[in-house]
Protein backbone atom coordinates (compact mmCIF):
# COMPACT_ATOMS: atom_id res chain seq x y z
CA UNK A 1 0.00 0.00 0.00
CA UNK A 2 2.70 2.44 1.07
CA UNK A 3 4.81 1.63 -1.99
CA UNK A 4 1.85 2.40 -4.22
CA UNK A 5 1.41 5.78 -2.57
CA UNK A 6 5.07 6.63 -3.08
CA UNK A 7 5.00 5.34 -6.66
CA UNK A 8 1.96 7.52 -7.41
CA UNK A 9 3.68 10.57 -5.90
CA UNK A 10 6.80 9.91 -7.98
CA UNK A 11 4.77 9.48 -11.17
CA UNK A 12 2.77 12.65 -10.54
CA UNK A 13 5.90 14.69 -9.82
CA UNK A 14 7.71 13.37 -12.91
CA UNK A 15 4.69 13.93 -15.12
CA UNK A 16 4.24 17.45 -13.73
CA UNK A 17 7.88 18.29 -14.40
CA UNK A 18 7.61 16.98 -17.94
CA UNK A 19 4.46 19.00 -18.61
CA UNK A 20 6.16 22.08 -17.10
CA UNK A 21 9.09 21.52 -19.45
CA UNK A 22 6.78 21.13 -22.47
CA UNK A 23 5.21 24.52 -21.76
CA UNK A 24 8.54 26.18 -22.63
CA UNK A 25 8.56 24.65 -26.12
CA UNK A 26 7.60 26.79 -29.11
CA UNK A 27 4.12 26.10 -30.47
CA UNK A 28 3.76 23.23 -32.95
CA UNK A 29 4.76 24.39 -36.43
CA UNK A 30 5.75 27.86 -35.20
CA UNK A 31 7.66 29.46 -38.12
CA UNK A 32 9.62 31.75 -35.78
CA UNK A 33 10.97 29.05 -33.48
CA UNK A 34 14.77 28.60 -33.59
CA UNK A 35 14.44 25.15 -35.11
CA UNK A 36 12.56 26.54 -38.10
CA UNK A 37 13.85 30.09 -38.51
CA UNK A 38 17.40 29.78 -37.22
CA UNK A 39 19.14 31.94 -34.61
CA UNK A 40 19.78 35.55 -35.65
CA UNK A 41 20.82 35.62 -39.30
CA UNK A 42 22.11 32.06 -39.20
CA UNK A 43 20.20 29.61 -41.33
CA UNK A 44 18.66 26.73 -39.35
CA UNK A 45 19.47 23.12 -40.21
CA UNK A 46 15.91 22.39 -41.39
CA UNK A 47 16.08 25.35 -43.78
CA UNK A 48 19.34 23.95 -45.12
CA UNK A 49 17.82 20.51 -45.69
CA UNK A 50 14.69 21.88 -47.35
CA UNK A 51 16.55 24.16 -49.74
CA UNK A 52 19.75 22.23 -50.40
CA UNK A 53 18.90 18.51 -50.28
CA UNK A 54 17.86 18.24 -53.90
CA UNK A 55 20.90 20.20 -55.09
CA UNK A 56 23.26 18.10 -52.95
CA UNK A 57 21.92 14.64 -53.62
CA UNK A 58 19.29 14.70 -56.42
CA UNK A 59 16.94 12.88 -54.04
CA UNK A 60 13.42 14.37 -53.82
CA UNK A 61 12.54 12.60 -50.56
CA UNK A 62 14.21 14.77 -47.91
CA UNK A 63 13.55 12.29 -45.11
CA UNK A 64 15.44 9.49 -46.84
CA UNK A 65 18.28 11.86 -47.75
CA UNK A 66 18.64 12.95 -44.12
CA UNK A 67 18.43 9.40 -42.78
CA UNK A 68 20.66 7.62 -45.26
CA UNK A 69 23.14 10.34 -46.16
CA UNK A 70 23.45 13.33 -43.81
CA UNK A 71 22.81 11.13 -40.77
CA UNK A 72 24.19 7.88 -42.18
CA UNK A 73 25.99 6.89 -38.98
CA UNK A 74 22.73 6.92 -37.03
CA UNK A 75 20.92 4.72 -39.53
CA UNK A 76 23.84 2.32 -39.76
CA UNK A 77 23.84 1.72 -36.03
CA UNK A 78 20.02 1.48 -36.01
CA UNK A 79 20.51 -1.44 -38.38
CA UNK A 80 23.13 -2.84 -36.02
CA UNK A 81 20.62 -2.54 -33.15
CA UNK A 82 18.09 -4.61 -35.11
CA UNK A 83 20.81 -7.12 -35.93
CA UNK A 84 21.82 -7.31 -32.27
CA UNK A 85 18.19 -7.82 -31.19
CA UNK A 86 17.82 -10.69 -33.64
CA UNK A 87 21.09 -12.29 -32.55
CA UNK A 88 20.10 -11.92 -28.88
CA UNK A 89 16.79 -13.69 -29.47
CA UNK A 90 18.65 -16.36 -31.44
CA UNK A 91 21.19 -16.80 -28.62
CA UNK A 92 18.54 -17.05 -25.90
CA UNK A 93 15.95 -19.22 -27.61
CA UNK A 94 17.71 -21.48 -30.09
CA UNK A 95 18.15 -25.03 -28.82
CA UNK A 96 19.51 -28.15 -30.51
CA UNK A 97 20.00 -31.83 -29.71
CA UNK A 98 18.34 -33.47 -26.73
CA UNK A 99 16.87 -30.26 -25.36
CA UNK A 100 15.12 -29.65 -28.68
CA UNK A 101 13.35 -33.02 -28.39
CA UNK A 102 11.93 -32.02 -25.02
CA UNK A 103 10.87 -28.53 -26.01
CA UNK A 104 9.39 -29.21 -29.45
CA UNK A 105 5.72 -28.37 -29.90
CA UNK A 106 3.28 -30.98 -31.18
CA UNK A 107 2.02 -30.27 -34.71
CA UNK A 108 -1.36 -28.50 -34.67
CA UNK A 109 -4.69 -30.32 -34.87
CA UNK A 110 -5.59 -31.68 -38.24
CA UNK A 111 -9.16 -30.39 -38.28
CA UNK A 112 -10.61 -27.21 -39.66
CA UNK A 113 -13.89 -25.41 -39.21
CA UNK A 114 -15.09 -26.18 -42.74
CA UNK A 115 -14.28 -29.88 -42.38
CA UNK A 116 -11.36 -30.08 -44.78
CA UNK A 117 -7.88 -30.86 -43.60
CA UNK A 118 -6.02 -28.73 -46.13
CA UNK A 119 -6.65 -25.16 -44.91
CA UNK A 120 -7.71 -24.55 -48.48
CA UNK A 121 -9.08 -21.03 -48.00
CA UNK A 122 -6.09 -19.60 -46.17
CA UNK A 123 -3.65 -21.46 -48.44
CA UNK A 124 -5.20 -20.21 -51.67
CA UNK A 125 -5.44 -16.60 -50.52
CA UNK A 126 -1.85 -16.61 -49.33
CA UNK A 127 -0.70 -18.10 -52.63
CA UNK A 128 -2.34 -15.18 -54.44
CA UNK A 129 -1.32 -12.47 -51.97
CA UNK A 130 2.29 -13.37 -51.11
CA UNK A 131 3.85 -12.61 -54.55
CA UNK A 132 2.04 -9.26 -54.67
CA UNK A 133 3.25 -8.44 -51.15
CA UNK A 134 6.82 -9.32 -52.05
CA UNK A 135 6.77 -7.24 -55.22
CA UNK A 136 5.35 -4.33 -53.26
CA UNK A 137 8.12 -4.75 -50.69
CA UNK A 138 10.79 -4.59 -53.40
CA UNK A 139 9.09 -1.48 -54.80
CA UNK A 140 9.13 0.16 -51.36
CA UNK A 141 12.85 -0.60 -50.99
CA UNK A 142 13.86 0.46 -54.49
CA UNK A 143 11.68 3.59 -54.52
CA UNK A 144 12.61 4.69 -51.00
CA UNK A 145 14.51 7.77 -52.12
CA UNK A 146 11.70 9.03 -54.38
CA UNK A 147 8.57 8.31 -52.34
CA UNK A 148 7.77 7.35 -48.74
CA UNK A 149 9.44 4.07 -47.89
CA UNK A 150 12.95 2.71 -47.68
CA UNK A 151 14.94 -0.16 -46.31
CA UNK A 152 13.28 -0.56 -42.94
CA UNK A 153 9.70 -0.46 -44.23
CA UNK A 154 10.37 -2.61 -47.28
CA UNK A 155 12.35 -5.10 -45.20
CA UNK A 156 9.52 -5.42 -42.71
CA UNK A 157 7.01 -6.06 -45.52
CA UNK A 158 9.31 -8.64 -47.11
CA UNK A 159 9.88 -10.36 -43.76
CA UNK A 160 6.12 -10.35 -43.12
CA UNK A 161 5.56 -12.14 -46.43
CA UNK A 162 7.83 -14.98 -45.28
CA UNK A 163 6.01 -15.04 -41.94
CA UNK A 164 2.79 -15.37 -43.95
CA UNK A 165 4.24 -18.44 -45.69
CA UNK A 166 5.03 -19.91 -42.27
CA UNK A 167 1.51 -19.19 -41.02
CA UNK A 168 -0.40 -20.40 -44.07
CA UNK A 169 1.47 -23.68 -44.44
CA UNK A 170 3.86 -24.38 -41.57
CA UNK A 171 7.25 -23.31 -40.35
CA UNK A 172 9.02 -26.12 -42.20
CA UNK A 173 7.66 -24.89 -45.54
CA UNK A 174 8.93 -21.40 -44.83
CA UNK A 175 12.32 -22.73 -43.70
CA UNK A 176 12.67 -24.69 -46.93
CA UNK A 177 12.48 -21.37 -48.81
CA UNK A 178 14.42 -19.26 -46.29
CA UNK A 179 16.60 -21.51 -44.19
CA UNK A 180 18.37 -20.66 -40.96
CA UNK A 181 21.71 -20.52 -42.72
CA UNK A 182 20.31 -18.15 -45.35
CA UNK A 183 18.77 -15.70 -42.95
CA UNK A 184 21.75 -15.51 -40.65
CA UNK A 185 24.01 -14.92 -43.66
CA UNK A 186 21.62 -12.34 -45.09
CA UNK A 187 21.49 -10.41 -41.81
CA UNK A 188 25.29 -10.13 -41.76
CA UNK A 189 25.51 -9.35 -45.49
CA UNK A 190 23.08 -6.45 -45.07
CA UNK A 191 25.23 -4.72 -42.49
CA UNK A 192 28.37 -5.52 -44.50
CA UNK A 193 26.83 -3.78 -47.52
CA UNK A 194 26.08 -0.69 -45.45
CA UNK A 195 29.49 -0.59 -43.78
CA UNK A 196 31.13 -1.45 -47.09
CA UNK A 197 29.73 1.71 -48.68
CA UNK A 198 31.21 3.66 -45.78
CA UNK A 199 34.56 1.90 -45.96
CA UNK A 200 34.80 2.38 -49.71
CA UNK A 201 34.65 6.15 -49.13
CA UNK A 202 37.57 5.82 -46.71
CA UNK A 203 39.65 3.95 -49.27
CA UNK A 204 39.05 6.88 -51.63
CA UNK A 205 40.46 9.23 -48.96
CA UNK A 206 37.24 10.74 -47.67
CA UNK A 207 35.33 10.39 -44.40
CA UNK A 208 33.37 7.28 -43.53
CA UNK A 209 29.96 7.33 -45.33
CA UNK A 210 30.83 10.45 -47.37
CA UNK A 211 29.24 9.09 -50.54
CA UNK A 212 30.09 11.93 -52.92
CA UNK A 213 33.53 10.53 -53.71
CA UNK A 214 31.99 7.26 -54.91
CA UNK A 215 31.48 8.86 -58.34
CA UNK A 216 34.89 7.43 -59.16
CA UNK A 217 33.63 3.91 -58.54
CA UNK A 218 30.03 4.23 -59.73
CA UNK A 219 30.96 6.23 -62.89
CA UNK A 220 28.25 8.86 -62.38
CA UNK A 221 28.17 12.41 -63.73
CA UNK A 222 28.92 14.07 -60.40
CA UNK A 223 28.92 13.59 -56.66
CA UNK A 224 25.12 14.21 -56.51
CA UNK A 225 24.15 11.11 -58.46
CA UNK A 226 26.79 9.10 -56.60
CA UNK A 227 25.11 10.06 -53.32
CA UNK A 228 21.69 9.12 -54.73
CA UNK A 229 22.87 5.69 -55.90
CA UNK A 230 24.76 5.04 -52.66
CA UNK A 231 21.57 5.76 -50.72
CA UNK A 232 19.80 3.09 -52.76
CA UNK A 233 22.61 0.64 -52.05
CA UNK A 234 22.50 1.39 -48.35
CA UNK A 235 18.72 0.93 -48.31
CA UNK A 236 19.14 -2.49 -49.91
CA UNK A 237 21.58 -3.44 -47.15
CA UNK A 238 19.13 -2.30 -44.46
CA UNK A 239 16.33 -4.24 -46.17
CA UNK A 240 18.43 -7.45 -46.14
CA UNK A 241 19.09 -7.22 -42.42
CA UNK A 242 15.54 -6.27 -41.45
CA UNK A 243 13.99 -9.04 -43.58
CA UNK A 244 16.27 -11.69 -42.14
CA UNK A 245 15.89 -10.57 -38.53
CA UNK A 246 12.07 -10.26 -38.79
CA UNK A 247 11.82 -13.83 -39.98
CA UNK A 248 14.45 -15.07 -37.51
CA UNK A 249 12.52 -13.58 -34.58
CA UNK A 250 9.24 -15.13 -35.74
CA UNK A 251 10.79 -18.54 -36.44
CA UNK A 252 12.55 -18.74 -33.07
CA UNK A 253 9.65 -17.42 -31.01
CA UNK A 254 6.92 -19.50 -32.65
CA UNK A 255 8.76 -22.81 -32.30
CA UNK A 256 10.47 -22.11 -28.91
CA UNK A 257 13.83 -22.17 -30.66
CA UNK A 258 13.50 -25.67 -32.08
CA UNK A 259 12.73 -24.48 -35.64
CA UNK A 260 10.42 -27.43 -36.19
CA UNK A 261 6.61 -27.61 -36.46
CA UNK A 262 5.94 -24.36 -34.64
CA UNK A 263 2.57 -22.66 -34.86
CA UNK B 1 -22.76 17.45 -58.70
CA UNK B 2 -24.17 14.02 -59.48
CA UNK B 3 -20.74 12.50 -58.86
CA UNK B 4 -20.61 14.10 -55.41
CA UNK B 5 -24.05 12.69 -54.57
CA UNK B 6 -23.10 9.18 -55.71
CA UNK B 7 -19.86 9.20 -53.73
CA UNK B 8 -21.60 10.58 -50.65
CA UNK B 9 -24.23 7.85 -50.90
CA UNK B 10 -21.50 5.20 -51.11
CA UNK B 11 -19.55 6.59 -48.14
CA UNK B 12 -22.67 6.99 -46.00
CA UNK B 13 -23.74 3.45 -46.91
CA UNK B 14 -20.31 2.24 -45.83
CA UNK B 15 -20.64 4.06 -42.53
CA UNK B 16 -24.05 2.45 -41.93
CA UNK B 17 -22.51 -0.98 -42.41
CA UNK B 18 -19.63 0.02 -40.09
CA UNK B 19 -22.25 0.89 -37.46
CA UNK B 20 -23.89 -2.50 -37.97
CA UNK B 21 -20.53 -4.28 -37.69
CA UNK B 22 -19.57 -2.55 -34.47
CA UNK B 23 -23.05 -3.08 -32.97
CA UNK B 24 -22.79 -6.77 -33.80
CA UNK B 25 -19.30 -6.95 -32.32
CA UNK B 26 -20.61 -5.65 -29.02
CA UNK B 27 -24.06 -7.26 -28.87
CA UNK B 28 -23.68 -10.78 -30.30
CA UNK B 29 -23.39 -13.58 -27.74
CA UNK B 30 -20.27 -15.60 -28.63
CA UNK B 31 -16.96 -15.54 -30.48
CA UNK B 32 -18.22 -16.95 -33.79
CA UNK B 33 -21.19 -14.64 -34.24
CA UNK B 34 -19.09 -11.65 -33.27
CA UNK B 35 -16.47 -12.53 -35.87
CA UNK B 36 -19.30 -13.01 -38.37
CA UNK B 37 -20.54 -9.47 -37.78
CA UNK B 38 -17.07 -7.91 -37.75
CA UNK B 39 -15.81 -9.79 -40.82
CA UNK B 40 -18.79 -9.20 -43.08
CA UNK B 41 -19.56 -5.65 -41.99
CA UNK B 42 -15.94 -4.51 -42.10
CA UNK B 43 -15.30 -5.89 -45.57
CA UNK B 44 -18.39 -4.43 -47.21
CA UNK B 45 -18.16 -1.08 -45.49
CA UNK B 46 -14.46 -0.59 -46.29
CA UNK B 47 -15.21 -1.47 -49.91
CA UNK B 48 -18.10 1.00 -50.08
CA UNK B 49 -16.10 3.82 -48.51
CA UNK B 50 -13.12 3.25 -50.82
CA UNK B 51 -15.38 3.06 -53.88
CA UNK B 52 -16.97 6.31 -52.75
CA UNK B 53 -13.51 7.90 -52.66
CA UNK B 54 -12.73 6.50 -56.12
CA UNK B 55 -15.94 7.96 -57.55
CA UNK B 56 -15.22 11.31 -55.90
CA UNK B 57 -11.84 11.43 -57.68
CA UNK B 58 -13.70 11.54 -61.02
CA UNK B 59 -14.95 15.02 -60.12
CA UNK B 60 -11.86 16.75 -61.49
CA UNK B 61 -11.59 14.51 -64.54
CA UNK B 62 -11.65 16.49 -67.79
CA UNK B 63 -9.55 14.68 -70.40
CA UNK B 64 -7.27 11.70 -70.34
CA UNK B 65 -4.12 13.54 -71.42
CA UNK B 66 -4.43 16.19 -68.70
CA UNK B 67 -5.91 14.20 -65.83
CA UNK B 68 -4.32 10.78 -66.09
CA UNK B 69 -2.94 11.21 -62.56
CA UNK B 70 -6.53 11.10 -61.30
CA UNK B 71 -6.96 7.74 -63.00
CA UNK B 72 -3.78 6.57 -61.25
CA UNK B 73 -5.33 7.42 -57.87
CA UNK B 74 -8.49 5.53 -58.84
CA UNK B 75 -6.47 2.49 -59.86
CA UNK B 76 -4.65 2.57 -56.52
CA UNK B 77 -7.95 2.81 -54.62
CA UNK B 78 -9.35 -0.10 -56.61
CA UNK B 79 -6.17 -2.05 -55.85
CA UNK B 80 -6.65 -1.46 -52.13
CA UNK B 81 -10.30 -2.55 -52.49
CA UNK B 82 -9.28 -5.77 -54.21
CA UNK B 83 -6.70 -6.45 -51.48
CA UNK B 84 -9.31 -5.94 -48.74
CA UNK B 85 -11.87 -8.04 -50.60
CA UNK B 86 -9.34 -10.87 -50.71
CA UNK B 87 -7.69 -10.69 -47.30
CA UNK B 88 -10.37 -9.52 -44.88
CA UNK B 89 -12.70 -12.54 -45.23
CA UNK B 90 -9.68 -14.85 -45.19
CA UNK B 91 -8.38 -13.40 -41.94
CA UNK B 92 -11.86 -13.73 -40.39
CA UNK B 93 -11.94 -17.35 -41.50
CA UNK B 94 -8.45 -18.01 -40.14
CA UNK B 95 -9.39 -16.47 -36.79
CA UNK B 96 -12.57 -18.58 -36.56
CA UNK B 97 -10.60 -21.67 -37.54
CA UNK B 98 -8.07 -20.94 -34.79
CA UNK B 99 -10.97 -20.58 -32.34
CA UNK B 100 -12.41 -23.92 -33.44
CA UNK B 101 -9.03 -25.61 -33.09
CA UNK B 102 -8.66 -24.06 -29.65
CA UNK B 103 -12.07 -25.54 -28.76
CA UNK B 104 -13.94 -22.31 -28.15
CA UNK B 105 -17.52 -23.44 -27.47
CA UNK B 106 -20.17 -21.83 -29.66
CA UNK B 107 -23.30 -20.65 -27.89
CA UNK B 108 -26.15 -22.72 -29.25
CA UNK B 109 -29.93 -22.43 -29.01
CA UNK B 110 -31.43 -25.16 -26.77
CA UNK B 111 -32.42 -28.24 -28.75
CA UNK B 112 -30.26 -27.44 -31.75
CA UNK B 113 -26.99 -28.95 -30.49
CA UNK B 114 -27.27 -31.90 -32.86
CA UNK B 115 -26.67 -30.05 -36.08
CA UNK B 116 -23.10 -29.33 -35.01
CA UNK B 117 -22.29 -33.05 -35.15
CA UNK B 118 -23.60 -33.50 -38.69
CA UNK B 119 -20.42 -33.11 -40.66
CA UNK B 120 -17.89 -31.62 -38.25
CA UNK B 121 -15.39 -33.59 -36.22
CA UNK B 122 -16.31 -33.77 -32.55
CA UNK B 123 -14.14 -32.12 -29.92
Amino acid sequence: MLTKVFATIAVVITGGLLLYGVSDFPAFGDPHSPANAGVGNEESISQYFITQTYKDTKVPNIVTAVLADYRGYDTMFETVVIFAAGIAIFAILRVTGNEAEKKSIKPPLDSSINGDHQRIIVGTTCRIVIPVVQMFALYVVAHGHHSPGGGFQGGVILGASFILVAMSEDLNAALRRFSEKTYLTLACVGILIYAGFGLMCQFLERNFLDYGILQKVLFTDGPEMARSHSMLGVEVGVAFTVTAIMFAIYANLSSRGVLKNGL
Amino acid sequence: MIITIISMALVVGGLVFFLGASTGLIRFPDFYTRMHAAGKGDTLSSLLVLLGFAVYQLKDFQSFSENWLVLLVIVKLLGISAFILLTSPTSTHALMDAGWEDEVEPEIQKGRENHLNDDYPKF
